[in-house]
């Protein structure tokens, strides 16, 4: 594997997507390419934020409310 | 006829109680894909009314959570086309095209790497603008991966597209979220030492113009 082939599947790496012959290859070059291997890391680390600083939304309790109601509307057989 | 009812009446109860825990994440996707509570929780409601009336055709043993996704999807797509109260398609790609060139000359750089200090600078908030500033495809992968946890498999079927498009819409739609983000930590640093009230005056301004063009 190349460098620019890492680049290409780095978020496959990230998200724990490869296995097999490509993991191993791309396992090589990263221990031999510092560059690389930084940006494996960077990959990780960015996908880390996206996950931790977007906030999760809840659902109104009012949703939930009406959802059940509606369900229940649909199986009274209205 | 009437002889269905009591079939349908034990399935409802099937549903809920399989469909009902997964309220908060449909919810959540469909507040970052709408931008607002009401339509998301229209959204939402209406994703739980399809896939109730659709449940017979919900295949036992395959993934529960990923076919009440593919339903919101669909409303989503539905309802975004119909509505059209967003900007059309053509300025999205125009927002791509301009960060797109900024990230592949990113790309051909040479990594020295500020970016990575850089990221520890970036806010809920930048998050949360970059997100919503992405075009509904990439903004959608991103959200089923990183918030949702699905797999690519997964995200391939709940967006009906090739495992290839998966991986390209989360390559391509990382960058610009990661290059709006940055953008984003390095403005507040920088008004961080600078003026902050610059975003309050731009409003102010704009208020002010609009009250004069109007009276
Ligand atoms: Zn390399």
């Amino acid at each position: 594997m190349d460098c620019h082939k890492v680049r290409e599947v780095v978020f496959l790496y990230a998200d724990k997507e490869m296995d097999g012959e490509l993991l191993i290859s791309f396992e090589q070059h990263v221990a031999i390419c510092p560059e690389c291997a930084r940006r494996a890391v960077h990959a990780e680390r960015l996908i880390m934020v996206v996950r931790k600083r977007c906030g999760r939304q809840m659902a109104p309790a009012d949703l939930r409310r009406r959802i059940l109601t509606s369900l229940r509307h649909r199986e009274a057989g209205n | 006829m009437s002889k269905k009812v009591d079939s349908s009446h034990s399935q409802g109860w099937n549903f809920e109680a399989a469909a009902m825990p997964f309220v908060d994440s449909l919810y959540n996707t469909a507040y970052r894909m709408t931008r607002n509570s009401e339509d998301a929780q229209d959204l939402v409601q209406e994703t739980y009314l399809k896939a109730y009336r659709h449940y017979d055709k919900f295949q036992e043993g395959t993934n529960f959570k990923a076919w009440l996704f593919k339903i919101l999807k669909n409303s989503f797509i539905n309802n975004y086309r119909k509505k059209q109260s967003r900007p059309p398609q053509s300025d999205f790609a125009e927002i791509e095209d301009a960060l797109e060139s900024r990230v592949s000359d990113e790309a051909t750089q040479n990594i020295k790497n500020p970016e990575d200090e850089l990221l520890e600078d970036v806010l809920d908030e930048d998050v949360q603008r970059a997100l919503d500033e992405l075009p509904h495809d990439y903004r959608m992968a991103i959200l089923l991966a990183d918030l949702e946890g699905f797999s690519y498999k997964e995200i391939a079927e709940i967006l009906e597209v090739p495992l290839g498009t998966v991986m390209s819409r989360l390559y391509r739609g990382r960058k610009l979220l990661e290059s709006a983000m940055l953008d984003y930590a390095r403005e507040h640093g920088y008004l961080r030492d600078g003026s902050p009230a610059k975003m309050r005056t731009r409003d102010a301004d704009s208020k002010e113009y609009r009250d004069k063009a109007s009276g």
